[in-house]
């Protein structure tokens, strides 16, 4: 009977339940890195040129096409480095205008026998852990590329060696060349697979 | 019998329990008697973490630097805050953080590339100092802070001084999605 009655007297007080002997709040950070690539202007790798007077803004300008005793072509070679990068896998992608350098004045249209009016060239590009050749073979006019997989992102150098072969020729080997004004346009692009 | 019936009558009157059958034994007359109830409230120490304001994540947008691939310089996220928070006894105020790291881009960063970002996050208006936290600290003494008293307040919780995992010069991976957390944690303490 007696603890009937102190039975209303003990209520104690809960605490709600949003409040503990600890509370943690969580926030999450969140950000995003879109895919790019990027590429700066090229530059000569310091002692690449071989009968190339440099990088005359994106041009390269051989010092002298042909030897004048025989007028076959003489061995040029250049080396141009491009800071790039690429944050994800991708493709290097190398793209002749021509083929090969071919005359700038269309009119040439006579050619006599055994006279070259196309030259052949290289293009060696090296990129992260890729390296390959495009060959500009110069037999027809058209454009022509070729294409690099890259299968990790890559950042630092991306060299393009470009190298005219002694005597190149779209005929026969060190053929003379027909006077003219050869010319060739090479674009690399970086871009998705 | 007469000293049973002067007990049930004192705690009738402070309980003042109306209609009981009990009431109607006086006490009898001449005599005086006692009795002492005790009354018992305790108020637990607990915490509450306070209410967020507005959205609950630090969203930092693009990290990088989209002409270089490298971390932007101007990386900031507007202050979080914990508006009436409070610790009924002494307390300490945590904080930790997991660096920002690329989900979908798993693998080990190839050379020259990360794929992990550091940043220093701290609690601010609980203690005299913040408490503060840098990812790519190897300790945080600092992320500890205890106040010796009740408090109520409002915790303003930041981050900060953001770098690349690997140095400054690297590159971060291409990747949609760049996730940390921050934790912060009030502690009563007993």
């Amino acid at each position: 009977m007696r603890s009937l009655l102190l039975l209303p007297l003990l209520a104690v007080a809960t605490p709600a339940a949003a409040q503990s002997l600890t509370t943690v709040t969580t926030l999450p950070v969140t950000g995003s890195v879109p895919q790019v690539c990027a590429m700066q202007q090229g530059a000569i790798q310091s002692g690449s040129l071989v009968n190339v007077a440099g990088l005359d803004g994106d041009t390269l300008r051989i010092i002298q096409f042909v030897d004048p005793a025989t007028l076959s072509v003489k061995a040029a070679s250049a080396t141009i480095s491009f800071e790039a990068v690429c944050n994800f896998p991708h493709a290097v992608r190398v793209e002749s205008s021509n083929n090969g350098l071919w005359p700038v004045d269309g009119r040439i249209t006579q050619v006599p026998g055994g006279f070259a009016y196309a030259v052949p060239y290289t293009a060696q590009v090296t990129w992260g852990v890729a390296n390959a050749q495009f060959s500009a073979d110069a037999k027809t006019r058209r454009i022509a590329q070729q294409t690099i997989n890259v299968e990790a992102p890559a950042a630092g150098q991306l060299n393009l060696r470009i190298e005219i072969a002694e005597g190149a020729s779209n005929v026969e080997n060190r053929a003379p060349v027909i006077a003219g004004t050869y010319v060739d346009t090479v674009r690399i692009f970086l871009e998705p697979r | 019998m007469r000293r049973q019936a002067a007990i049930f009558s004192a705690l009738l009157a402070a309980l003042a329990l109306p209609g009981s059958a009990l009431a109607a034994e006086a006490p009898a007359s001449g005599d005086t008697d006692s009795a002492t109830v005790g009354i018992i409230g305790t108020v637990p120490a607990m915490c509450f973490g306070g209410t967020l304001t507005g959205d609950g994540t630090f969203d930092l947008g693009v990290l990088v630097d989209l002409t270089t691939g490298q971390l932007r310089t101007d990386l900031s996220a507007p202050n979080k805050l914990l508006v009436g928070s409070f610790c009924t006894s002494r307390s300490s105020i945590t904080v930790s953080a997991t660096p920002l790291e690329a989900q979908n881009y798993t693998a080990a960063a190839p050379n020259g590339f990360s794929r992990v970002v550091h940043y220093q996050a701290s609690a601010a208006g609980w203690t005299a100092l913040p408490a503060t936290y840098n990812t790519g600290a190897a300790s945080n003494a600092a992320a500890t802070q205890s106040r010796s008293t009740a408090f109520t307040g409002d915790i303003t919780v930041a981050i900060s001084n953001f770098s690349t995992a690997g140095g400054a010069s690297l590159r971060l991976v291409g990747d949609p999605s760049y996730r940390g957390v921050v934790t912060v944690t009030l502690a009563a303490v007993n």
